[in-house]
């Protein structure tokens, strides 16, 4: 659990908004930026934050499947940031990806053998004569039939779809997953069984996952550490239990606020963050989140805050992450007034 | 032609909306899908009742079958929608006219695919404000000596302003793409609220959006509909929601109705095995351990199953649950469930 399975250092990925009539970029998409991050060995690192906040380009770019600004990214002590193409195929069979919709990224034409071995295919040494074989054992860990295996993708359910897409993510036994909102179209109930195998799934096979989702009640279920993402940085790291009790950073305490909960008895109600996400393609001055802080001061808008160290492996970027740490009994006491 | 109604039946009950015994069937390649069956609930004044359930539980085909919304789609609707004195099923498609959008009107989830593209967001406004605020668009040009065309622009910009929109000269001039969730959100409950509707219908008005902006929904809903006095059935698959906004919950599974609470009741004491399974795989703040769900999955409802449509997901079921269908028991006070092991102990 000591060992850093993926380092990232001052990634940015920006995409070009306008360009020039010679095709040089004038201005920006800044989509992720002086991103600084580890993720270790076995670890179960979950990233929240809203809509178009960066987060699914954060980890487009560990997968290196979108073009890299600036900055650098470390796999089990290989330098991937400076790779292209070919030389990245090593790679790609140890990072997997499982995405949000399971209906739209697995092929309507081939059968579940048929999705399997192609990745067994492409990034395995097995033989043919062994898909078969391998693709039974597949379905057995992610608790679907081994009749299953020649059916075709719209015979089964969102749930079982899900599974069929994390069963294709583990044939070419990674190391690493990244789950992009691989919970979010689906019913809770459902949602749960999905969250639930995952996690054996790690147990099992040691595995270790970025987990992306806009939904902060599922992160305690789902990670060990959480990451909060705002306007492309990330403004808070935490383990996943704490975050919520006592968020240190204001737009996370926000963000927690916001979710209704599922019992009627607490009187907290909803709270309210004002006004919008901020633009990636004009981000504000300083802190990028001063414009909805409740706590803004004149140096929010003028100096972007420094990484406080706030324990092991976690970290908050406020300029007054102190001084709200010690008032937090103050505020809590004036939000149940 | 107006059908004999059950005058004393409906004066007891002081609901604005009561739906009876309503079945929903519609026609597939593979068969006769049974979609609802024998859905019954009212809707108080000035109350926000929740609907909820997995999806494929038919909560949305609810909805649509109050105002009767399917057109042309090759189905069945049995059973009466009563609302005054009318039933809305009997009714013509110029006869619902009146009603809809103006008496009921509905706020649906993907608010950006629900306004017109083609049409700027002050054109459509003026034409809702025209057809609905004759009154007030006469007050308006006498007390501020403004012309029709000035008038409602008036209008539409208190109305906009109610929502909390910002910027709204930009707004009127701008198309349904140009403006972002939450904005298309505030804008069509801006529009729905405009005739003052005795009843709003939100399918799943908040699910497309950040809780940020979810939370901004919600309060703004509740709090307009406390000042119109307007009833809202709020549709949702989100527990949480139910639970903080919503004075009474129903829970649907595969088209019917299984419990029916007021929220406190209900999420202390659920009573129906599947409320209760739903209700232990919500995730909660801070808790490590496993989530627990319900096994497997919502029936075929082509050949849905004998008896109590729950009885092949259920740990509690015994062999009447296979034969007969329950019945809607009170079990407490303002507390109904449909389910065998409330109805045997009566």
């Amino acid at each position: 659990m000591n060992e850093s399975l993926m380092t990232l250092s001052k990634v940015n990925t920006w995409f070009a908004n306008e360009k020039t009539i010679t095709g040089k970029p004038v201005s920006w998409i800044k989509a992720v930026n002086d991103v600084t991050l580890n993720i270790y060995k076995g670890e179960s690192l979950g990233l929240v934050g809203e809509s178009g906040c960066g987060k699914s380009t954060l980890g487009r770019t560990i997968l290196r499947l979108v073009p890299l600004h600036s900055g650098g990214i470390r796999f089990m002590g290989d330098d991937i940031a400076s790779l292209y193409g070919k030389k990245l195929r090593p790679f790609r069979s140890k990072m997997q990806m499982v995405f949000q919709d399971p209906k739209a990224s697995l092929n309507p034409k081939m059968n579940i053998f048929k999705i399997l071995s192609e990745a067994l295919y492409l990034n395995t040494v097995l033989g043919k004569k062994d898909f078969l074989e391998q693709g039974v054992k597949l379905l057995n860990l992610v608790d679907l039939r081994p009749e299953h295996i020649f059916r075709y993708p719209h015979e089964f359910s969102g749930g079982q779809q899900q599974r069929i897409s994390i069963a294709r993510a583990l044939a070419t036994d990674p190391d690493f997953i990244v789950f992009d909102e691989a919970t979010s179209a689906l019913d809770v109930s459902v949602q749960a069984q999905v969250i639930n195998l995952i996690h054996e799934l790690r147990r099992q096979l040691k595995l270790t996952y970025l987990f992306i989702s806009h939904d902060l009640s599922i992160m305690a279920h789902a990670c060990d550490r959480v990451a909060v993402m705002y306007a492309g940085q990330i403004v808070e790291v935490q383990k996943a239990q704490s975050l919520f009790s006592a968020p240190r950073h204001p737009y996370t305490r926000a963000l927690k606020d916001a979710v209704p909960v599922a019992d009627p008895s607490s009187k907290k109600g909803l709270s309210i963050l004002k006004g919008e996400v901020a633009k990636l393609s004009d981000l504000p001055s300083g802190c990028y989140f001063h414009p909805r802080c409740e706590f803004k001061q004149d140096i929010c808008s003028k100096e972007p805050p420094d990484v406080y160290k706030t324990g092991k492996r976690s970290w908050v970027r406020c300029h007054f992450q102190e001084a709200l740490w010690e008032q937090r009994e103050l505020m809590d006491t004036k939000e149940s007034a | 032609m107006e059908k004999t109604i059950p005058q004393k039946a409906r004066q007891k009950t002081k609901a604005i909306l009561e739906v009876r015994d309503l079945n929903v069937a519609f026609k597939t390649a593979r068969g006769k899908a049974k979609i609802l069956e024998g859905v019954n609930f009212e809707l108080f004044p000035k109350e926000i009742l929740a609907l909820v359930g997995e999806t494929g539980s038919g909560k949305s085909v609810t909805a649509k079958s109050i105002l009767n919304l399917f057109g042309n789609y090759p189905g069945q609707i049995q059973g009466q929608v009563w609302f005054d004195t009318q039933d809305l099923l009997t009714l013509k498609d110029a006869q619902l006219e009146s009603i809809r959008g103006n008496r009921i009107s509905m706020v649906f989830q993907n608010p950006q695919s629900s306004i017109n593209p083609l049409f700027t967001l002050g054109e459509q406004i003026s034409r809702l404000i025209r057809l609905y605020l004759v009154p007030e668009i006469k007050m308006a040009r006498q007390e501020n000596n403004l012309t029709e065309k000035q008038a409602v622009i008036h209008i539409a910009r208190q109305k906009l302003n109610e929502v909390g929109l910002t910027d709204i000269d930009r707004l009127l001039k701008s198309y349904a793409g140009e403006i972002s969730g939450g904005m298309a959100q505030r804008y069509r409950i801006a529009l729905a609220l405009l005739s003052s509707p005795e009843i709003l219908i939100a399918d799943e008005a908040t699910s497309a959006l950040d809780v940020t902006v979810q939370a901004h929904i919600l309060k703004l809903m509740k709090a307009l509909c406390q000042k119109k006095q307007t009833a809202i059935l709020f549709i949702t698959h989100d527990l949480g929601i139910a639970a903080q906004i919503c004075d009474r919950v129903a829970v649907m599974y595969a088209g019917r109705i299984v419990e029916v609470a007021k929220t406190k009741s209900l999420f202390e004491n659920p009573l129906h095995p599947y409320t209760r399974g739903l209700l232990k795989a919500v995730p909660k703040f801070g808790k490590k351990e496993d989530l627990s769900f319900v096994p497997g999955m919502i029936p075929d409802l082509v050949h849905p199953p004998k008896g109590c449509r729950f009885h092949t997901r259920c740990s509690q079921a015994m062999t009447i649950c296979r034969r007969e269908k329950p019945r809607r028991v009170a079990a407490e006070s303002r507390h109904d469930v449909s389910c065998f092991l409330y109805e045997l102990e009566k």
